[in-house]
């Protein structure tokens, strides 16, 4: 087959010169040719295992996820065919390319770069427990917008937008991935206004989404929807974990709807008694300025790791920050801007350097992930399947023919 | 005469011909060229209109017109290839628009197809090259929801292809096949029951090999299929004769016992019409009897945990009791 002779001939190249590596398909659709390493994700409802691992032929380190399709039910193997289909579609720098797609026993094996300080999520969760500094947000956002100027000029809307859905490599740079829940605007070659389709799938985005998206009304939403998801992840990386976190959905529909706007915590948003309180986490760091029961909700953040400090929300961001997170949460669709007049926004103004420069200094004292640890996979799946298949053999003639 | 869209001055007839020497170049130079791309853009913006702007319905019939004048659609398919990255989905934007396009009753565009129907072998065999399959395959399936487009495929010697590309190892690829192959072999009801009983023994033969793949997913999904087109009652003759050869029988009951539940799960779906069949044949019949105990002992013991699935649970034990009741027709008398 022609494509596997060229695919094979990419590898060849990529070793010798490495700017040639950003090809599409230059790695081998065999499992054979991976070495896992070190488990370094899971998701879809634990249905995916993420591995590091090695590809043999260049020895460069790639991540490996992998999905077992035995758990999934046909329309879920649709669902993810789908995902697949979509991102073959697109090829932009901030949007996490699949390298190869293919079926290794019973699972669905997606070959992407390695990215080694993991998601913005695995960022606040391991470290950054109380939010990110600004300008490392100003990085992440602007990476995340210029997928989404991309993904909404194509004719697409995310649905599903939010921090573990954007990726941080080792040099710096920012990839949107999470294309499961995209959402093509463009059907048989005809662009339509909206979608009125509920994202599959998607209890866990569910405090990401939109108003307009929960609302399910006959007005139906678009891009401007991902620009609302967007606000969220700018607070959830700033106070480090998502407004509306723990509430009940329907109570979180009705707060939405009923235009309490999220914000970030710091000393122009929370009434200073409170941030002169000892970090007993109070009302105010659920993210919501407006809440109107503050007091009931709930955290299960983990103590806050500076208690010398005072409160870890005693700080202040920049008026753009928050004229920028507001401009995003607006309840009205159409008065948010989209991504292109974001990326303009005086927000941004204050990031000076490279990515690839700034942003591991930045989120020093994380290191990305740099060695393989040599923790072998446990669930390594050849193992246990071809020792069934090899006992089924033994017994395949039990009917009588 | 100039049409107002945007900054475009061109006519949509001139950027149709400006883009056809273009894409003439292209396979000269054999590199991507920025003209096609920007060309294309424009044609795109022309169909579909830009943000607010509806698009212009005598810009649409003009460019339509000489698309079909100047072959455009064959030489961009030609030279897909060479075509950039954005460049191509224009191509299939394009082209999808364009065979939607309807003038009363009328598919002018699948009626120039019609004409020229080397377009859809070369969009066929587009699956053997990877950076143009996924494309190519939308612009087909966009063909195939037409009845003329889908028999010219389905009846041809290239339809075999698919039992290939569904087995691709890159599973992209062969996803949006296995989306085509199925498109083909279910969408037009009667003509699809008329090509299978009139190419049974090849098709089956072929499709046969799709049920022992090693390829998971190659397995299960053309065995839901399988399922799926033995109880479409458009092919009552097809599932007659599919389920009065006995090796198909015994294929089924392997694969009632393969290591996959999914597997499983969807031989049973046809394994039970062989059961259910009133007019059993000798050989099928023979079967059954030989292995009645052993098969009312494995399905009283058949994926138990989907009790909640009532369907399954009632044609189970309807299965259990047909096997129960089988009976070795009376030996008709030594003459």
């Amino acid at each position: 087959m022609s494509f596997l002779v060229s695919a094979h001939e990419e590898s060849q190249e990529s070793l010798t010169s490495l700017s040639r590596r950003d090809t599409m398909g230059s790695f081998l659709p065999d499992s054979s040719s991976y070495e896992l390493l070190a488990v370094i994700g899971r998701g879809l409802d634990d249905l995916m295992t993420v591995n590091l691992a090695q590809y043999r032929p260049t020895g460069e380190h790639v991540a490996i996820r992998r999905i077992d399709l035995e758990s999934c039910t046909n329309d879920m193997v649709t669902y993810l065919q789908g995902e697949l289909h979509v991102s073959k579609l697109f090829h932009h720098t901030s949007i996490l390319p699949y390298k190869s797609v293919f079926i290794a026993e019973n699972e669905l094996w997606v070959i992407t770069p390695f990215m080694a300080f993991g998601s913005a999520r695995d960022l606040i969760c391991t470290h950054f427990t109380d939010g990110m500094n600004e300008l490392t947000i100003a990085y992440i956002l602007l990476g995340m917008l210029k997928a989404l100027e991309y993904i909404h000029h194509m004719g697409y809307v995310h649905r599903s937008v939010k921090a573990s859905h954007v990726l941080v490599s080792a040099d710096g740079q920012v990839c949107m991935s999470g294309l499961r829940s995209i959402f093509s605007l463009i059907r048989h070659g005809q662009r339509a206004k909206v979608v009125h389709d509920f994202p599959q799938y998607s209890v866990k985005v569910l405090p990401w989404l939109s108003p307009e998206v929960l609302q399910q009304n006959l007005q139906g939403y678009d891009s401007r929807s991902d620009i609302y998801s967007l606000g969220i992840t700018a607070c959830e990386l700033a106070n480090g974990h998502v407004p509306f976190k723990d509430m009940p959905a329907t109570q979180m529909l009705l707060e939405k709807l009923n235009g309490t706007v999220p914000c970030l915590l710091d000393t122009t948003t929370i009434p200073p008694e409170e941030l002169s309180l000892k970090p007993s986490r109070s009302g105010a760091d659920s993210g919501i300025c407006e809440g109107l029961g503050a007091g009931s909700i709930r955290h299960s953040n983990g103590e806050p790791s500076s208690t010398s400090a005072g409160h870890p929300y005693n700080r202040t961001f920049s008026s753009h920050f928050h004229a920028f997170v507001e401009l995003c949460l607006q309840r009205e669709p159409e008065k948010r801007p989209s991504a292109s007049t974001l990326i303009g926004h005086p927000f941004f103004k204050q990031i000076k350097r490279r990515p690839s420069e700034a942003l591991p200094e930045l989120l020093l004292p994380v290191s990305p992930i740099t060695s393989c640890e040599s923790s072998r996979p446990q669930d390594s799946p050849s193992g246990m399947a071809s020792l069934e298949s090899g006992l089924s053999h033994l017994e395949v003639d039990d009917w009588d023919f | 005469m100039p049409f107002p869209f945007g900054k475009s001055q061109k006519s949509p007839a001139e950027i149709v011909r400006s883009l056809k020497e273009n894409v003439a170049y292209l396979e000269k130079v054999d590199a991507g060229d920025k003209e096609v791309s920007k060309n294309l853009a424009s044609l795109k913006e022309i169909l579909s209109g830009t943000g607010d702007k509806e698009p212009h319905t005598e810009a649409v019939a003009q460019l339509a017109q000489e698309l079909y004048n100047t072959d455009l659609l064959i030489s961009l398919i030609a030279n897909l290839q060479r075509i950039d990255f954005e460049g191509k989905k224009d191509v299939v934007h394009l082209f999808s628009n364009i065979v939607r396009r309807q003038i009363g009753t009328r598919t002018p565009t699948v009626e120039y197809i019609c004409a020229h129907t080397q377009i859809l072998f070369m969009l066929l065999k587009g699956y053997e090259s990877a950076e143009m399959a996924l494309n190519c395959g939308m612009m087909l399936r966009e063909c195939l929801r037409h009845e003329p487009l889908a028999r010219t495929v389905l009846f041809s010697e290239d339809f075999y292809c698919f039992f290939r590309f569904v087995e691709l190892s890159t599973f992209d690829i062969a996803s949006d096949a296995f989306a085509s192959f199925k498109d083909l072999l279910t969408r037009h009801k009667i003509m699809c029951a008329d090509f299978l009983e009139n190419n049974y023994d090849k098709v089956f033969t072929e499709y046969e090999k799709l049920l022992h793949s090693d390829n998971y997913v190659t397995k299960r999904q053309s065995l839901k299929l399988l399922g799926e087109l033995l109880l479409d009652r458009h092919n009552f003759s097809v599932m007659t004769k599919y389920i009065s050869r006995a090796e198909n029988l015994k294929l089924m009951m392997n694969m009632l016992r393969d290591n996959s539940r999914n597997i499983q799960f969807e031989a049973f779906h046809v394994f039970k019409v062989f059961v259910a069949n009133p007019n059993k044949t000798q050989p099928v019949l023979d079967i059954l009897l030989k292995n009645q105990t052993k098969l009312m002992e494995f399905l009283s013991h058949f994926q138990t945990d989907r009790s909640e699935d009532e369907q399954f649970c009632d044609e189970k034990n309807y299965l259990i009791k047909q096997i129960r009741d089988l009976k070795r027709p009376v030996a008709p008398e030594e003459a």
